[in-house]
């Protein structure tokens, strides 16, 4: 009983002394909040250790993603940033990635790196993340919530919205083509997809023959391409919304015996090699893996309690006929099914952070 | 066999247990571990949020062990989780509010499931077909419903279901008594029997289709609710979450024992299985595995799972 009444008289105290200190310490935080990033409350202290709450491990996309991470975090380690990085992978199941970053929370590491498996169903235990001070870096897939320190993308709105332009300048604004989308139901795979129909409305004279939904695979896509490749004898152009769809669609044309059509796509090696070995008129971007990276030295520096704004937009490189041999110089550097990203280093990405 | 010492109920139990001891033991084993290296789970809070993780594979893996004790299987159970968050999350933030969402979904899955059971108890046609050809339309609808992930699920009941509070854990404890209760009726009995012996069953007076159109029934209904979770714990609706949940109620109801063949299993087997397969997730994370090791040490915890009591009831029959 005597205890108890001390402990509540040292609770009433420490509240008053602290009351005090709020109103004192007042305008510093006011300034403070506004110079540090959401999320961040300044109790964590360097060296930091950091969740990287991956959906799907096993791509080659994600493959080559965590390898810019892994990177990134063993050169922040030297520099004492960074103590730890712990991996998760949650094999598709965006159930499993809530569980895994719960864990996450429970474990208290200082950020969580994630590409969301889900882009509803993470909201609450990613604001949960957010509410106990950790920093939350969302990159790629993204969540709804804003209750994150910083989401970082590219537009897949624009990537849609130049394929599809770059198809009506190659064709000059006539003729019949294909489009080809990731699985239906996923965010990027229809956002890519809405970005080109205001195009496409634009200019009637282009016309879309049939739409083809598989997942971001050579083999189904090439099987999807084949089948259409029987139906329809005319075909002008392909417009593909996804790298490895690309692939496909120039193999299906090549067993088939047809000649390629203009072809649109992302950076995937196999795509841009066949691109230059069959002659296409081409033109990709990418989805750069080293916004793995980036996410990370973004968390560091939210955790030092530098501004991280809370959109980074990525521009979209572009390659085209033009600047496609200096990718395929240096594809021996990647995977033969992966994708060949454009270089990065730090001064871009304090650039990216600043702006 | 012993001979039967005490009443002839402990004893059947005893029997319907014995191949299951091994699954215990390394539930056991997977809590304790779990508990050790995160104590913070046995706080209210941290006991909520874990069994909140486990109840959607808990209501799945025992909708696919009531049809698979039954005979049969289902390959829509991951749509059919689909379809019951996104109807949840575009019901229950309009003019139907939550009670009319909840009733809408119940109604969805009671329907859907009662349907697929009566094409394979009429038309005797085998329910891994049906049931593939329904996953297809099910998913379908769940996309028309809500093509990409959005909707909402009013915060309130998002925190009562996946809360600070183990709701969801008292929610499997009714679901469970409920599960008993059936049992203990002709229709839950002749769920068995139909599984086991259906000629035999029918023979002794079984109503062999209505029963299966009861079981595909009910798990519809249970599917659905993990669906109309998924969407309280998430706050929203996404029309493709549920994919995984189809071979995971398969494999969850197969650790816990239960055969393909019906008649054979227990539920609570099929529900130790679901925890399995939920602590393991959480134990991997903990001790610090990478994602390659952790592929490799969740088969491994499977084949042992299945093996060793396998094995033990090898050696007693020996």
């Amino acid at each position: 009983m005597k205890a108890h009444s001390t402990k509540l008289r040292s609770i009433a105290r420490w509240l008053a002394g602290t009351a005090c200190l709020a109103a004192l310490a007042m305008p510093l935080t006011a300034i403070d909040a506004a110079a540090a990033a959401n999320c961040i409350k300044g109790e964590r202290k360097a060296p930091y250790t950091i969740g990287w709450a991956n959906i799907y491990s096993v791509p080659t996309w994600m493959k080559q993603t965590e390898g810019t991470i892994t990177a990134q975090v063993e050169a922040l380690k030297k520099e004492g940033r960074v103590k730890d990085l712990m991996v998760t992978d949650a094999q598709g199941n965006a159930q499993t990635q809530i569980q895994q970053i719960q864990s996450m929370i429970d474990a208290n590491v200082d950020a969580i790196i994630v590409i969301a498996g889900s882009s509803s169903a993470l909201d609450r235990v990613v604001s949960d993340a957010c509410d106990k001070g950790i920093a939350v870096i969302n990159f790629d897939s993204l969540v709804n919530t804003d209750k994150v320190t910083s989401k970082i993308n590219t537009d897949s709105n624009e990537w849609g919205s130049k394929a599809a332009q770059w198809m009506v300048d190659q064709l000059g604004g006539k003729g019949k083509i294909i489009i080809m989308n990731g699985p239906a139901g996923v965010s990027v795979s229809d956002d890519r997809r809405k970005g080109a129909q205001p195009v496409l409305d634009a200019n009637k004279g282009l016309e879309v023959i049939t739409e083809t939904n598989t997942e971001y695979n050579v083999a189904p896509a090439q099987e999807a391409m084949t089948s259409l490749l029987f139906a329809n004898p005319e075909i002008d152009g392909v417009l593909s919304l996804g790298g490895a769809l690309s692939a496909g669609a120039l193999l299906a044309f090549d067993r088939q015996g047809r000649d390629p059509v203009p072809t649109t796509g992302e950076n995937a090696r196999q795509f841009l090699e066949l691109w230059k070995e069959k002659g296409i008129k081409g033109w990709a971007t990418m989805q750069p893996n080293w916004l793995g990276a980036l996410s990370v030295y973004a968390a560091v520096q939210a955790l030092d309690g530098k501004p991280v704004p809370a959109r980074v937009k990525v521009p979209l490189p572009v390659i085209d006929d033009a600047s496609i041999d200096s990718y395929l110089a240096r594809a021996d550097k990647f995977p033969a099914d992966g994708y060949i990203y454009s270089d990065y280093d730090q001064a871009l990405f304090d650039k990216l952070l600043t702006e | 066999m012993s001979v039967a010492r005490g009443s002839l109920y402990r004893t059947v139990q005893r029997t319907r247990n014995r191949g299951l001891t091994g699954l215990y033991l390394l539930v056991a084993a997977l809590l304790v571990a779990y508990v050790s290296l995160f104590p913070g789970v046995l706080s209210l809070a941290g006991f909520s949020r874990f069994t909140q993780n486990w109840f959607p594979l808990a209501l799945v893996t025992m909708a696919q062990a009531l049809l698979m004790l039954n005979g049969g299987i289902s390959l829509s159970i991951g749509p059919l989780v689909s379809l019951g968050a996104v109807i949840a999350a575009t019901t229950m933030s309009g003019p139907l509010g939550v009670p009319g969402g909840i009733v809408l979904v119940a109604v969805t899955g009671l329907g859907v499931g009662a349907v697929f059971g009566t094409i394979v108890a009429l038309f005797r046609l085998p329910a891994i077909i049906v049931t593939l050809a329904g996953s297809f339309i099910v998913g379908g609808v769940a996309l028309l419903v809500l093509p990409k992930p959005g909707g909402m699920v009013p915060a309130w009941f998002s925190d009562a279901l996946a809360g600070q509070y183990p709701t969801a854990f008292l929610l499997l404890l009714l679901v469970i008594v409920g599960w008993k209760v059936f049992m203990a009726t002709p229709t839950g009995l002749g769920l068995y029997a139909a599984g086991d012996n259906p000629l035999g069953a029918f023979r002794s007076g079984v109503r062999v289709e209505r029963v299966r159109i009861v079981a595909f029934a009910l798990s519809g209904l249970l599917t659905v609710l993990a669906g109309l979770f998924v969407a309280a714990q998430t706050g929203s609706g996404d029309p493709v979450i549920g994919a995984p949940m189809t071979l995971n109620s398969i494999a969850g109801a197969v650790l816990g024992g239960v055969g393909f063949l019906g008649g054979r299993g227990t539920m609570r087997g099929a529900l130790a299985g679901s925890l399995l397969l939920a602590a393991m997730i959480n134990v991997m994370f903990f001790l610090g595995f990478p994602p390659v090791a952790q592929y490799v040490a969740q088969g491994l915890i499977i084949v042992a799972a299945v093996a060793v009591p396998e094995l033990l009831s090898r050696r007693q029959r020996a």
